[in-house]
């Protein structure tokens, strides 16, 4: 029966956050229930409504689901793999060797920070189109595969490690690039799964750029053939357009709810500055 | 008048006892030192005095008003944190005038009192500075006009010079004592330095495993230690605790003889008393020396015992020496083997 | 000599092979492009029969004086100056809510961060369907209370609106972790001494708590202008910048150029705004971090 009056407080605090959570959670739940009930229940919300796979089966059907699922996999993984070797790469030139003009190039790099390339999309389409790589995934991924965003985390990340650590692995002989793959790697593997995850779940959602790139299910990532398929034009019923957003969402969320943690701390590690 | 009184305070974090029956009393005007290792509780009670933690039970009473379930701004009281928890973003003079602003103490009270905290600490210079630009010391006293300004008359200190240098420490510790008595505040202060608290301390409070070990001035603490603890925990360098082997019991023959063959008590003596000596004494040869300057520390071996004695200015001894070492009846404190408690002088010496 | 020299430039030629591979993507599609940008914005736009001439700064006279091009900033600010304050102060309570310890916390922490993962697309089509008129959710529950039928989406005065809702949806959990982050790193010991002087807790926050979050506040606010310039997915979705470009923005109206009019020297013209106000926002950034009083 202590301190009662803040007890009254902790209780609107608590409410207060369950109740904008639950605002906050609705749009969700909205469409977990229309994928998951017959056309006629989408906007009637009855609790025992009949539940129903029909419309994923039906989405599925529609469009190359499967194909988008690849082409968007198969996308994040090549981005992903480059942007750890070009990111650690540059991150170490920048954080342990004094050259020529490093100031000056640091900057330069940091400039993708404000103007992304999606920003610039009509000469980046240009370039890429005279690389003669339109409608491929490598075109979706090219522009991002040296990344600013990254080499600024890892070079934080890499000095922060202790010097001596660089030092003694120096006085026992180990070359420049023994010394990042033995020392500076495994030391910041926080920062690579943080930056990973930043970088998958930006790349998934990423629609704009691909959607400019692409023309044929050959390369299209999952966001595109989902705007494309939920066009008005298409036709299509509105259960069955959720379920292929209830789809194409899935993924990343169950890895999100799976890992909700380290979701959050590698978005919170990636905004300290 | 401001005392302090704590009535059988307990505190637990939910099965563990932190807190076990504490009682004790700070006068008006005294400084009390709450003293003992880390973790011993001594934290854990002056946040509770400050009303950052609820006891589990037990009172908390300040001039005579029980204060136990008040929140801190209620109980009119000041404290200053280890780490000064200064405002980084605010001016000393923003910093100082903090809680009186939140109190919306009159403006032109406000300024004058600024004024006699800033003169009464030599902090008028810096008033227009952040935190990051004053020294240890100065943080310090901004964190001591803080509590000053206020002018409450009880004020609780939770490790106060801990993140200063030796020598900062011991200049603060003795204006914050002139300071105490000045102002005639009422002052519980926490350390784990029993140098400071020696200094500083009107009583002293020794915390052991959240149990009171000993509440006394500080010489009680150091010519009468209840317990074993505690004449170990005083005094640098600290107490030898010997247990009483048949070398000892022979060559003192003032020592109790136990019932049994293996003697029921330890026996503790400082090391500045204890004396080398030409004929009697105990057998013992020396493992180190340290010259410290105005005395010498020596560490000798007497059978499975470790003593420690210190003699004045630099000794002519080394390593491998062998020393007699007399341990006069004057300065000799018996505790009991079990519990540690002291057994009283009257009741040994008149045995013997 | 030759060893010296050797390791006297070994740090330079090291270095520069390191960050070559990247420097040289993102000059290929940064820096590259930014200038191209620029010279193609000089030139009329090439066809097959005629090749592409100098002009000069006549498609720059031509945007001053398109109505569309200034109804899209004006439509791009009032989006940016609702979606910004109203995400960052909704982010800014959500953070101070968690970061009590309350019942239930990661739960709401999950459900305000949620929107944040997922697709644009995938969102905007949730959305669409809550502003279809009579069937829409929005419909439905003004519907309860008596209300007319609204085509939101479709009425000029509140499509742009429409938009700016659900991107403050969207993206106010993700900027709550950058407060929650930094309300941890705030020390419990500043929050007990203020408690200990008898501040009350509004007293607290604005004295303490908002101008120690002023770094991060001012983080979130550059990511957030930044976005709001950036981010157009939802427009292909929901309103193709309609009716009658009233919720049309400025990367939209430039993708519009170059993909659907294929005038790419006009889009060409249009980016070089976009990247001047991106680069002003840089500028405006640098200004106020260098203004600021370091506390630490």
């Amino acid at each position: 029966m202590k301190f009662r009056e803040f007890d009254a407080e902790k209780f609107i605090v608590t409410t207060g956050a369950w109740m904008l959570g639950g605002i906050w959670l609705l749009p969700l739940v909205f469409a977990f229930w229309s994928a998951f009930h017959p056309a006629e229940f989408s906007t009637n919300f009855e609790l025992f409504a009949p539940l129903t796979i029909d419309n994923f089966v039906r989405a599925w059907s529609y469009a190359p689901f499967p194909r988008y699922l690849l082409n968007t996999f198969v996308l994040v993984t090549l981005i992903l793999a480059a942007q750890f070797v070009l990111c650690t790469l540059a991150a170490y030139g920048f954080a342990r060797f004094d050259f020529f003009g490093k100031n000056v190039v640091f900057a330069l790099v940091l400039l993708q920070l404000m103007i992304m390339p999606e920003v610039l999309l009509v000469e980046n389409y240009r370039t890429i189109s005279s690389m003669g790589l339109l409608d491929t995934i490598p075109a979706i991924g090219l522009p991002y595969m040296a990344s600013a965003f990254g080499i600024f985390l890892l070079r934080q990340s890499f000095k922060s490690i202790p010097k001596e650590l660089v030092e003694a692995a120096q006085v026992e002989g180990v070359s420049a690039i023994g010394i990042l793959w033995k020392v500076y790697i495994p030391l910041a593997k926080s920062t690579y799964i943080a930056y990973g995850l930043v970088s998958v779940s930006y790349h998934w959602n990423n629609f704009l750029w691909p959607l400019v790139v692409t023309s044929s299910v050959n390369s299209r990532p999952l966001t595109v053939g989902l705007a494309i398929f939920g066009a008005p034009e298409s036709g299509v019923d509105w259960s069955i357009i959720t379920a292929a957003t209830v789809m194409t969402m899935s993924p990343l969320l169950v890895a999100f709810i799976l890992f909700q943690r380290q979701f959050v701390q590698s978005f919170m590690h990636s905004g300290i500055k | 008048m401001s005392s302090i009184i704590l009535k059988d305070v307990c505190k637990s974090w939910d099965s563990t006892q932190v807190l076990k029956n504490i009682n004790f009393e700070c006068k008006n005007g005294n400084l009390l030192v709450l003293l003992g290792p880390s973790g011993c509780g001594k934290s854990t009670t002056l946040r509770l005095i400050a009303g950052l933690e609820i006891p589990t039970s037990g009172i908390v009473e300040i001039d005579n008003r029980d204060v136990s379930n008040l929140p801190p701004v209620k109980r009119n009281i000041s404290m200053v944190f280890q780490n000064y928890a200064l405002f980084p973003h605010l001016t000393v003079a923003e910093n100082i005038l903090f809680g009186l602003k939140a109190r919306r103490v009159p403006k032109k009270e406000q300024k004058k009192r600024l004024k006699d905290t800033a003169d009464l600490l030599g902090l008028s210079d810096f008033l227009g500075r952040r935190p990051a630009q004053l020294s240890g010391g100065q943080r310090q006293r901004v964190a001591l006009g803080r509590s000053i300004v206020a002018q409450v008359s009880v004020c609780l200190m939770d490790e106060p010079l801990s993140n200063l240098d030796a020598k900062l420490r011991q200049e603060m510790r003795q204006e914050i004592r002139a300071l105490q008595q000045r102002l005639k505040m009422t002052m519980i202060y926490v350390t784990h330095d029993q140098v400071e608290a020696m200094t500083i301390a009107d009583k002293i409070i020794l915390m052991k495993d959240g149990e009171i070990e000993q509440h006394g001035t500080p010489e009680d603490l150091y010519n009468q230690p209840a317990t074993a603890f505690t004449g170990n925990f005083i005094g640098n360098p600290p107490m030898n605790i010997l247990t009483p082997d048949s070398q000892i019991m022979s060559a003192f023959s003032y020592l109790p003889r136990s019932p049994d063959s293996i003697s029921a008590y330890l026996l503790g003596i400082r090391p500045e008393n204890v004396e080398i000596s030409e004929d009697s004494g105990i057998e013992s040869s020396v493992m180190t020396t340290e010259y410290l300057g105005a005395d010498s520390l020596i560490v000798c071996r007497s059978g499975e015992q470790t003593i420690t004695l210190t003699v004045k200015g630099k000794a002519d001894i080394t390593a491998g020496d062998f020393l007699k070492l007399d341990l006069k009846p004057k300065h000799i404190h018996l505790f009991d083997r079990e519990s540690g408690m002291r057994l009283e002088d009257s009741a040994w010496r008149k045995a013997s | 000599m030759k060893p010296l020299f050797q390791l006297r430039y070994r740090n330079h030629v090291n270095g520069w092979l390191l960050v070559l591979p990247a420097v040289f993507m993102i000059s290929l599609f940064t820096h590259y492009p930014i200038g191209s940008n620029l010279f193609h914005s000089l030139f009329s736009m090439g066809t097959v029969t005629r090749p592409e001439v100098f002009i000069g700064l006549e498609n720059y006279s031509y945007l001053l004086d398109d109505e569309i091009f200034w109804k899209v900033l004006t439509n791009n600010l009032i989006y940016s100056m609702c979606t910004v304050p109203f995400s960052i102060a909704i982010a800014l309570g959500m953070a101070l809510l968690i970061n009590r310890n309350i019942k239930g916390r990661s739960l709401v922490r999950m459900a305000f961060f949620t929107p944040t993962v997922l697709p644009m697309i995938a969102v905007a089509n949730i959305w669409l369907f809550f502003y279809t008129p009579e069937y829409g959710l929005f419909d439905q529950i003004f519907g309860i209370f008596g209300g007319d039928s609204h085509n939101w989406l479709g009425n000029p005065d509140t499509s742009l609106f429409c938009l700016i809702v659900m991107v403050i949806w969207k993206e106010s959990g993700f900027f709550m972790v950058f407060y929650l982050a930094a309300l941890q790193q705030l020390s419990p010991e500043l929050k007990e001494a203020g408690l200990m002087e008898g501040s009350g807790r509004w007293y607290y926050f604005r004295r303490v708590t908002f101008p120690l979050l002023m770094p991060t506040t001012l983080f979130v606010t550059v990511n957030a202008v930044v976005n709001s310039f950036k981010l157009v997915d939802h427009l292909v979705i929901m309103t193709k910048g309609g009716p009658d470009n009233a919720s049309s923005l400025l990367l939209y109206y430039i993708y519009e150029n170059a993909f659907s009019f294929w005038d790419t020297s006009y889009a060409a013209t249009l980016t070089v705004v976009l990247v001047l106000i991106l680069a002003i926002i840089t500028i405006i950034q640098f200004v106020v971090v260098e203004k600021r009083i370091h506390y630490q």
